[in-house]
């Protein structure tokens, strides 16, 4: 027992986020993910606490290279977590050494679709539509305003969840899986669906060329389905995709494939 | 090839490994995927190597309109979306300065080349994996460093950088040679598809948020404001945080019903919800 070693000081504490925010995909792979940004995150960590124990530091780093998968600005939550409990173990506190790997591989799956919906789902279409709008004409003010909105929003988003999961261990776990912050997520998946909702409406162009006849005369039929539900042929395209990615789980190139087989059909044969 | 666009070339494939998902230098994924390999960003950026800001711009923000709602979630993706930026606002401003060109060119490259590379690099890169560890195994630090860093991110940048350079430098010709002789009902198709493959990134989306099928509502909510009320992105998150809002003080009631259902006992409905 080692009770007299020294707490992890704030420079390491900022090191151990930073090594991860900067690197966490370096070496991505379809096998291992960001498995080894782990590993590399706790090199100064080992060297600092297990310099004299090379078993202690194997078995530091084999544990933070096993795979793992997560949203890496929310992520760093986990990371947070994780780092004190392995500052725990390294002081000789009564924390195992499974500890670290459960939390890792039982709260990444959680918080990705958590940290997904929040990143992908509602920041960036939301920043990126109001600097698309700003960019009208060719103004550098659009590309400007999300470069500096969202440069700001994910390092900050990451340095938060980092220092709040070291701030509250294990009790943060809680704040990821807990019934009331179940609550919490659930009320921020609906705004992003109402979001993805909105995007699916703004974001997809498809009109028809066909004209129909409409007593003696013939009017596009274009304009009679906007008379009755503005923009109905993207909304058919992209509840199609969905039904293609989720019910029958066929993978995106499939899909994308399958859009331009329906694009090309149509194209040729004029309704499009 | 004209030597005049040897440079805008250089710093375009540059950016494109800058902005690549792997790459590290800004932040990792915050200020490289999410920042420089937005297609918006990358026509800024390859307007100010090409000199002309504007029509960088006006390309970059053609080309996002198609790839809103590029997703990347367990590695999977549905669009490699820095080569398509990249490629293709590049080569379009190395020829003709049109934004449609250039959503054509960043569709067809996004799609097929990007595509092709990304899934190779993603299976190959379990050697890096393997290296580093081993060097876990023997406690071997620089071993992890190099194995993942320094190796993936030389590999990274020969092939992000070198292929978009050489498509820069050397396919102008071709591009012309496209745009000439390919038959209009080709362009014709890859532009209504352009229209049409915002809709699986979203659906993707749909794919992550929507876990019951009640939650179609909130969908069609979100879009009927859009296309019937025509409100702006920003008027519909004002509504939708409402909505959220509601969402969050009904849900305190609902669940203490689910838990009397669940157990079939009248006396769990007033359990506390701090139960679980």
């Amino acid at each position: 027992m080692e009770n007299n070693k020294d707490r992890l000081t704030k420079k390491e504490l900022r090191q151990l986020w930073a090594r991860w925010g900067f690197t966490h995909l370096s070496s991505m792979s379809y096998e291992k993910l960001q498995a080894h940004a782990w590993a590399y995150s706790y090199i100064p960590f080992a060297n600092k606490y297990y310099k004299d124990d090379p078993e202690a530091k194997r078995r530091l780093l084999l544990r933070h290279s096993m795979f793992y998968n997560t949203e890496p600005q929310t992520g760093q939550l986990i990371n947070g977590i994780v780092a004190s409990l392995e500052e725990e173990i390294a002081i000789g506190g009564d924390v195992s050494e499974e500890l670290p790997v459960n939390i890792k591989a039982t709260l990444m799956g959680p918080l990705a679709g958590v940290g997904d919906s929040i990143i992908q789902g509602i920041i960036v279409p939301i920043l990126l539509s109001i600097a698309m709008g700003l960019a009208a004409g060719g103004n550098v003010l659009g590309p400007v305003f999300y470069i500096v909105t969202y440069g700001i929003c994910g390092p900050l988003i990451s340095y938060l969840c980092f220092i709040n999961g070291y701030r509250l261990g294990v009790s943060a776990i809680d704040v990821i899986v807990g019934e009331n912050a179940k609550r919490i997520t659930d009320a921020f998946n609906v705004l992003g669906i109402m979001v993805v909702g909105g995007l699916a409406a703004s974001n997809i162009a498809l009109v028809t060329g066909l004209d129909i006849p409409m007593g003696d005369e013939v009017k596009p039929l274009q304009d009679v389905l906007d008379g009755i539900f503005p923009k109905i042929l993207p909304l058919v395209m992209v509840l199609l995709a969905w039904y293609l990615i989720t019910k029958r789980q066929l993978k995106a190139t499939t899909v994308i494939l399958i859009l331009t087989v329906i694009c090309t059909a149509g194209v040729v044969i004029g309704v499009f | 090839m004209d030597s005049s666009l040897f440079i805008p070339a250089l710093l375009t494939g540059i950016f494109c490994y800058l902005g690549a998902i792997e790459s590290p230098w800004l932040f990792g994924m915050s200020g490289g995927f999410y920042v420089m390999g937005r297609p918006l960003v990358a026509g800024l950026l390859t307007g100010i190597a090409f000199g002309d800001v504007t029509a960088g711009v006006l390309c970059g923000a053609a080309v996002q309109a198609v790839f809103i709602a590029n997703l990347s979630t367990g590695g999977a993706t549905n669009s490699e979306i820095t080569y398509a930026a990249y490629g293709g606002i590049g080569l379009a401003l190395a020829t003709t300065k049109d934004p449609a060109v250039a959503v054509t060119l960043s569709i067809l490259i996004g799609q097929t080349f990007g595509l092709i590379f990304y899934n190779t690099r993603m299976a190959a890169y379990s050697v890096w994996n393997r290296g580093a560890q081993k060097a876990a195994e023997e406690t071997n630090d620089r071993g992890i460093v190099m194995n993942h860093v320094v190796y993936p991110q030389i590999t990274t940048f020969i092939l992000r950088a070198v292929p978009i350079f050489l498509a820069i430098y050397f396919g102008t010709g071709l591009v012309d040679w496209l745009l000439t002789n390919v038959p209009q009902v080709v362009t014709d198709v890859i532009s209504v598809l352009g229209g049409v493959l915002p809709a699986l990134g979203i659906a993707m989306l749909m794919g992550i948020v929507i876990k019951d099928r009640m939650h179609l509502v909130f969908f069609f909510a979100g879009f009927v404001l859009m296309a019937f009320a025509g409100l702006s992105m920003l008027a519909l998150v004002f509504i939708a945080a409402l909505v959220a809002y509601l969402v969050f003080l009904s849900s305190g009631k609902q669940m203490a019903v689910e838990v009397g259902n669940i157990t079939m006992n009248a006396n769990a409905a007033y359990e506390d919800d701090d139960m679980f």
